[in-house]
């Protein structure tokens, strides 16, 4: 890294790797090989369209459709295209679901790999070293460091993504939410729910 | 340059710290981070890289570079080498840009609304695996030993299931051996299968009850039990 530390009016000094991924871009731009406007498409797509309140949608159809539940667990892909969801790292979508004696936990060890078309990108706890070493041999303890704390009669399954399958986790419905409607329900289902790290509260 | 267990094969690794930090709930903590990612993304879709995958060249990064650096200055470094490898950009020419730039040029956006759809359309697109065999090397309930073995270069076989047993729980469908598969051979599609482990078999009695781990695990990494 040869890029130094520049003198741009900006709050504080751009670091050598943004000043890199700067140029980056205005060399692609220049050159008419990629365009500002794709880049920010892209940037756009996943912080206004996409994100977790799809998967939100689709955990909230689930607590009160039975039939729809079938279908979530046995085909993702198809169920999850029933509510219009589907794309890039969602390419064969596997739903697992939170019983009173399971609980299912997402990670990627060797990387990254997460729903993207619904829970959006992942967050940086998600993609870090601590998380990636530990969610396969310690998840009580990582758990209880999110606040989860499971009986032992709870069988933890943590499914590590190293193949093209991608998961969702559906969390069991709160008990004292009946009267509730499916939008007032899918407001109750966070991002850590759908990634096994948190659990739905009223 | 192939390398043989990279440090991002980081299950049951230890020293790492907690997991919940400050501002680590957000997908990135830098403007620029997304427009990388963004970047990356476009340089597969308008075929600017060449060679192995992203993936596959990140994980050739010197690891201790690996380990220091953030998720997303990663994905810079990948895109740069795929970039340099089909020649689309040339050694030098980033470190000419970061020049200009810090002389207090400004570049001008270049648009091109075809491929902001293009791009769009290509995330919104599935790409499933091809459909279970009905006769594949492996059945759902069987015992499998995962193969000890150092691949060279890319694989998504964690060494810490290497010689661990293990039960088929589903076949997922046919996909390409990613180990051949993003250096660019041409290899026939091979059963997927999800296979569970015990927290016992592969840890040893813990300090937690027993627990599960799952992975999809591709055939070749699978001999019978």
């Amino acid at each position: 890294m040869s890029a130094g530390h520049g003198h741009h009016h900006h709050e504080r000094p751009a670091s050598a790797v943004e000043l890199r991924a700067r140029a980056l871009e205005a060399l692609l731009a220049e050159r008419g090989l990629v365009s500002t406007d794709a880049i920010d498409a892209v940037v756009e797509l996943y912080e206004n369209d996409i994100g977790p309140q799809n998967g939100a949608a689709v955990v909230g159809r689930a607590w009160v459709d039975d039939a729809y539940r079938e279908r979530l667990l046995a085909d993702g892909n198809s169920a999850i295209a029933e509510l219009g969801f589907g794309g890039a790292e969602a390419d064969n979508l596997v739903a697992v679901a939170n019983t009173p004696t399971v609980h299912n936990l997402i990670v990627c060890t060797l990387c990254s790999c997460y729903p993207w078309p619904l829970l959006g990108l992942p967050p940086t706890w998600y993609k870090s070293p601590p998380y990636r070493a530990r969610a396969v041999s310690e998840p009580r303890a990582v758990l209880r460091e999110f606040g989860v704390e499971l009986g032992a009669e709870v069988e933890i399954r943590v499914w590590d993504s190293s193949a093209e399958v991608r998961y969702l986790v559906v969390p069991m419905r709160p008990e004292g939410t009946e009267g509730m409607s499916e939008t007032e329900l899918a407001a109750l289902v966070t991002r850590d729910c759908m990634v096994g790290t948190a659990l739905p509260r009223l | 340059m192939r390398r043989v267990d990279g440090v991002h094969d980081m299950g049951g690794m230890h020293g790492f710290g907690p997991v919940v930090e400050t501002g680590g709930e957000l997908p990135y903590r830098e403007p620029w981070e997304p427009r990388v990612f963004a970047i990356q993304m476009l340089i597969s879709a308008e075929g600017l890289g060449a060679g192995p995958g992203g993936r596959a060249t990140r994980e050739e990064m010197d690891p201790a570079h690996y380990l220091a650096a953030s998720y997303y200055e990663r994905w810079l470094y990948s895109a740069e080498q795929r970039l340099l490898r089909r020649g689309t950009i040339a050694p030098g020419d980033v470190e000419a840009m970061v020049v200009r730039l810090e002389a207090g040029e400004t570049m001008p956006p270049h648009a091109d609304a075809a491929m902001a759809e293009r791009i769009l359309d290509e995330l919104r697109t599935a790409h499933p695996m091809g459909p279970a065999p009905a006769q594949g090397a492996f059945s759902p309930g069987q015992r499998v030993r995962v193969r000890r073995m150092h691949p060279q270069g890319h694989t998504r076989c964690p060494r810490y299931v290497r010689g661990a047993v293990g039960v088929v729980e589903a076949v997922r469908g046919v996909d390409r051996l990613p180990d051949r598969a993003t250096y660019g051979e041409k290899i026939q599609p091979e059963p997927v299968y999800s296979v569970s482990f015990s927290s016992e078999e592969l840890w040893g009695a813990g300090q937690e009850p027993a627990f599960t781990v799952l992975l999809d695990l591709w055939a070749s990494y699978m001999e019978p039990a």
